[in-house]
């Protein structure tokens, strides 16, 4: 590996006002940042906004950062939190359902093996809302609340799309194994 | 760093979302983890533009916290740009309060002394402070962030009676405190001129810079009090009910010419 400061490096500079270290963190993050909020958000402007809120609550904040886990998973968890806030204040904005259909090409079929096996064409098969609400609770780790904020649905659709998720992935990939 | 990395392919369609959810989801874990991999997705980002939510992030982190009398604008409803407004003004760094408070305490500490003397002093400095903290939070010698704020097309009126009052808030606590050392009616005794000062203050200011009004109202009332305690007269003179009515009368017929000449303010910005 090269000699460049990691990330909890940076991070330590930062909580000592260190302006170039905070460009350094916000040049290696707020890219894949703002892509992933995208997928959830179809408002680039709220999107701006959200990874904006997120690098301002990292200069005022930077000891947030405990120490456990990976940089970018703690900026993650601020950032789709910051996402959700924006959200809630504007209201009017439709999250993103992932898009139905399109089977996965070969080589996808060769990375869900590696990393997920059956679980891939399970959600494929899933009803985009049961996917929007898996993705938002399962996947990014949001309580049914901030889930219920980020799709614009009642909390209790949340659970109940998500218990019927499970159910039905369950089911799927029992049927699968057998 | 398993060594494993994201290809070409799989990154593009991630970045084009045309991928599937698990396909993504795997993408996005690989990502928590792949310092490399997220570098090759940064140069690919469309959804916004980084450099200027760059520019905004620092720009925002580099304005200083809001002072506490900001933020209390704030909680008393006062939108955030005009607390900013209202309280860039100098007095409110500390430094003109200071000041007044030291000659307010020593006043206030004479008087309570019990000499004819340091009532008389009480008498003429208190009234005075808070029309110079005015004219000082306005003043632009004394501030250069008002140039800004003045070329800028925002309701010069709106702006000076907003950090009236807010001087007055703040100053009018402290001098009532200080003047509860003070013996008999005299702390109160200053609380109509001291208004009708600011009055005079607004008023002249639609003429003459504020800072100038006010020394102007201050030396006025300095000899006022200097001729009428050689005259020997009681401090009680001022206290009379028809001088304290002259004052409201006086404060009154200010504000209402400030008002009347309102247009005029712009006028002030070539002050020199």
């Amino acid at each position: 590996m090269d000699s460049r400061p990691g990330d909890e490096t940076l991070l330590l500079a930062v909580a000592g006002r260190d302006m170039g270290a905070f460009r350094t963190l916000y040049e290696r993050h707020a890219g894949w940042l703002a892509i992933r909020l995208a997928r959830r958000c179809n408002d680039r402007d709220l999107v701006a906004d959200a990874v904006q809120d997120t690098f301002i609550a990292v200069w005022q904040r930077p000891q947030g950062f405990r120490g456990d886990g990976d940089v970018a998973a703690w900026l993650w968890g601020i950032a789709i939190r910051r996402l959700v806030s924006r959200m809630r204040t504007r209201g009017s904005v439709a999250a993103v359902f992932e898009k139905g259909g399109a089977a996965p090409a070969a080589e996808d079929q060769v990375l869900l093996s590696v990393e997920y096996g059956d679980i891939g064409q399970a959600l494929a098969r899933l009803s985009p809302e049961m996917r929007a609400v898996i993705q938002a609770v399962v996947l990014d780790g949001l309580t049914a609340r901030e889930a219920a904020q980020l799709l614009h649905v009642p909390v209790s659709s949340v659970k109940t799309r998500l218990y019927r998720a499970k159910a039905r992935l369950r089911a799927v990939l029992a049927e699968g194994s057998s | 760093m398993t060594g494993w990395h994201l290809d070409d392919g799989t990154l593009r369609r991630y970045v084009g979302r045309t991928d599937s959810l698990a396909e993504g989801t795997s993408v996005e874990q690989h990502l928590l983890s792949c310092e490399q991999c997220r570098a090759r997705v940064n140069p690919a980002v469309d959804v916004i533009d980084l450099a200027a939510v760059w520019a905004r992030t620092r720009d925002a982190v580099e304005v200083p916290r809001p002072s506490v009398f900001e933020r209390l604008l704030r909680v008393a409803g006062l939108p955030a740009h005009e607390a900013r407004l209202v309280a860039v003004a100098s007095a409110f760094r500390g430094v003109w309060l200071v000041g007044v408070a030291a000659v307010l305490a020593f006043a206030a500490l004479a008087a309570a002394v019990g000499h004819a003397r340091g009532l008389w002093f009480f008498l003429a400095v208190a009234p005075l402070a808070p029309c110079l903290v005015v004219a000082f939070s306005y003043d632009r010698r004394m501030d250069p962030a008002l140039e800004p704020e003045m070329v800028t097309p925002y309701p010069a009126l709106r702006l000076i009676l907003l950090r009236t009052i807010a001087v007055l808030a703040l100053a009018l606590p402290a001098v009532l405190l200080l003047g509860l050392v003070v013996p008999g009616d005299a702390p109160f005794a200053w609380l109509l001129p001291a208004i009708g000062f600011v009055a005079v203050v607004l008023a002249a200011s639609t003429w003459v810079s504020p800072l100038n009004a006010a020394m102007a109202v201050s030396a006025a009332w300095l000899t006022t009090v200097w001729l009428v305690a050689t005259r020997s007269a009681s401090p009680a003179a001022v206290l009379q009910a028809r001088i304290q009515v002259a004052f409201l009368v006086l404060a009154a017929a200010s504000f209402g010419i400030f008002l009347a000449r309102r247009r005029h303010l712009r006028q002030l910005r070539p002050w020199r």
